[in-house]
């Protein structure tokens, strides 16, 4: 039944592609534009592989804050009531939900690793390709539920003010834009707890040559748990108001 | 086996018992005792804030009662929902876009299929029959008509053909030709021996599609019964006639509890018509003399505004 759910979210999706594009666009030319600007101060390949795990991962966080914003422009419909109101699980509907999540983050993953390798020349091993994209994919689960909390939580237009506010401002501490090394040092501790700057370091490790560290792929996972009770207060709370 | 079904058949729809909600410092539900029967068709009134919102989100599960308890279907609310058993129309909201209303029924449809358990879930093209929307099977869901995408709903609603059918003011912005097409629809479901409960603001609905009309106000049941029960418990008679005279004579007529006058005509609210008419008589004062029995509004206003002067 989770896949006949998220068919139904897929199909209302892809019959107005326009944030589906949006999601695409602006992150892809960013990429571009950095890239050719040199913003990550890395020299030539390394800034290119930096700042397309970056872009990537700036792209892939809009798309899950999108979807959480969506929730919340259902509830005035009646649709997340309507829900409840079917034999479905909770979790059927909210697991539903975070896949549709995952699948829109696809778009922006793809178009700016192709980017990457076929426009800034960025020369990875096949197993390197595959790990990013396992990771950037993957890793970004916790920003997934922490965008459907928010859906749950808040009205259409507080939702996307704190879409809004996560997107750019844990993308900006967290170093998709410019590498935390380059932050004061105060706030480089700061950056380094944070959710995207761990989501983001997974990746960055495997363009590096190394494997990700344990330290922070158990940090991501203690976000993970945060976020999920959260969004499952939210879903709770959100039953009792139309 | 056999016992199972004799205690299923003897199990009512819904049983609220002394059910309590609280909405910080507003007490929307006031210790409501309530027990539907199945296989009838049951009216919920009230006033605006009467509580009848919340009476219904405490049946479906969306809201816990802060004290006493919901029996729907001889189990809880969320686990009568979830299993597939009760079917609800809520009150406001639209459909979705971007999918056809085949697309989101038949979603509907197997969504209720994958929890049957045996039980018969009917086939799309007989749901949509139903609820009179055969025609709107290709339409997007969210470029229809209020008429038809109340009917859409109403499919939601029936889709897997559950025990318990809830409808919250189900016509509430309906024109009056897309009110009858929906009564017609949830009449064709009434008589498959279905349990419905609907709350409406329309009094001529309660009073031609319900058996038993439950009146709430203030968070507890103030009247129950047939519409006819209802209307007997205000005694109330309405004594019309054309006023030629001072209106002092209205003073101190036998039985009257309230009067109008407007435009030379008078309407009094009386408790013993013979009485008042009588005494109109020897007073002179008959002319276009007309003695009708109170309806279901008169009733009904009666009843919830009694409930106000006591407090």
């Amino acid at each position: 039944m989770i896949l006949r759910y998220v068919r139904l979210e897929m199909v209302r999706l892809l019959r107005d592609p326009g944030y589906l594009v949006m999601s695409l666009i602006s992150p892809l030319t960013m990429y571009l534009v950095f890239t050719s600007l040199d913003i990550t101060g890395r020299s030539g390949d390394a800034g290119a592989v930096y700042a397309m795990v970056g872009m990537a991962g700036f792209g892939a966080v809009g798309a899950v804050l999108n979807n959480g914003v969506s929730i919340a422009e259902d509830k005035p419909l009646g649709w997340i009531r309507q829900l409840r109101l079917l034999p479905l699980r909770p979790s059927e509907v909210v697991v539903g939900r975070t896949l549709c999540a995952m699948a829109v983050t696809l778009p922006p993953i793809v178009s700016i690793c192709l980017a990457g390798g076929l426009v800034n020349d960025v020369a990875l091993g096949a197993g390197q390709w595959a790990a990013v994209f396992v990771l950037l994919w993957a890793g970004i689960a916790p920003m997934a539920v922490l965008g459907i909390g928010l859906g749950y939580l808040l009205s259409a237009q507080q939702a996307q003010m704190a879409a809004l506010t996560c997107y750019m401002g844990l993308s900006l501490l967290g170093g998709l834009w410019v590498p935390i090394a380059r932050f004061p040092e105060w706030l480089q501790h700061i950056a380094a707890a944070t959710p995207i700057n761990r989501y983001g370091e997974l990746s960055w490790r495997v363009t590096d040559g190394h494997a990700p560290t344990i330290t922070g792929a158990a940090l991501l996972l203690a976000w993970a748990a945060v976020f999920a009770v959260f969004a499952a207060y939210c879903y709770r709370r959100s039953a009792r108001t139309p | 086996m056999e016992g199972r079904t004799r205690e299923a058949a003897a199990e009512a729809a819904v049983v609220f018992t002394g059910a309590v909600k609280d909405y910080g410092t507003v007490r929307a539900v006031d210790g409501l005792g309530l027990r539907l029967d199945r296989g009838t068709s049951v009216a919920l009134l009230g006033p605006n804030g009467a509580g009848k919102s919340t009476t219904i989100a405490m049946l479906l599960g969306l809201v816990p009662p802060d004290a006493g308890t919901v029996r729907v279907l001889g189990t809880t609310p969320q686990r009568a929902v979830r299993d597939g058993r009760v079917g609800a129309m809520p009150q406001s909201g639209r459909l979705i876009g971007g999918v056809t209303v085949r697309e989101l029924l038949g979603f509907v449809l197997r969504s209720y299929a994958a929890k049957a358990r045996g039980r018969a879930v009917p086939p799309l093209a007989e749901t949509m029959e139903i609820a009179h929307i055969t025609d709107l099977a290709g339409r997007r869901a969210d470029r229809l008509s209020g008429g038809q995408a109340q009917r859409v709903r109403f499919a939601i609603a029936v889709a897997g053909a559950p025990e318990l059918l809830v409808l919250d003011e189900p016509t509430t912005g309906l024109d009056i030709e897309a009110r009858r097409e929906l009564w017609a629809s949830v009449r064709s479901y009434a008589e498959l021996g279905r349990t419905i409960l609907f709350s409406t603001h329309y009094l001529e609905e309660a009073d031609d599609y319900a058996d038993r009309i439950v009146v709430i106000d203030r968070g507890r049941v103030i009247a129950d019964g047939t519409s006819e029960a209802i209307k007997r418990r205000v005694p109330g008679r309405t004594v019309g006639f054309d006023l030629d005279g001072p209106m002092t004579v209205l003073d101190g007529l036998p039985g009257v509890v309230g009067s109008e006058v407007r435009g030379g005509r008078v309407r009094l609210h009386t408790t013993d018509s013979d009485a008042t008419v009588l005494a109109l008589a020897e007073a002179g004062m008959v002319r276009n003399l007309e003695v009708a029995g109170a309806g279901l509004e008169e009733a009904f206003l009666a009843l919830t505004e009694r409930k106000e002067a006591v407090r």
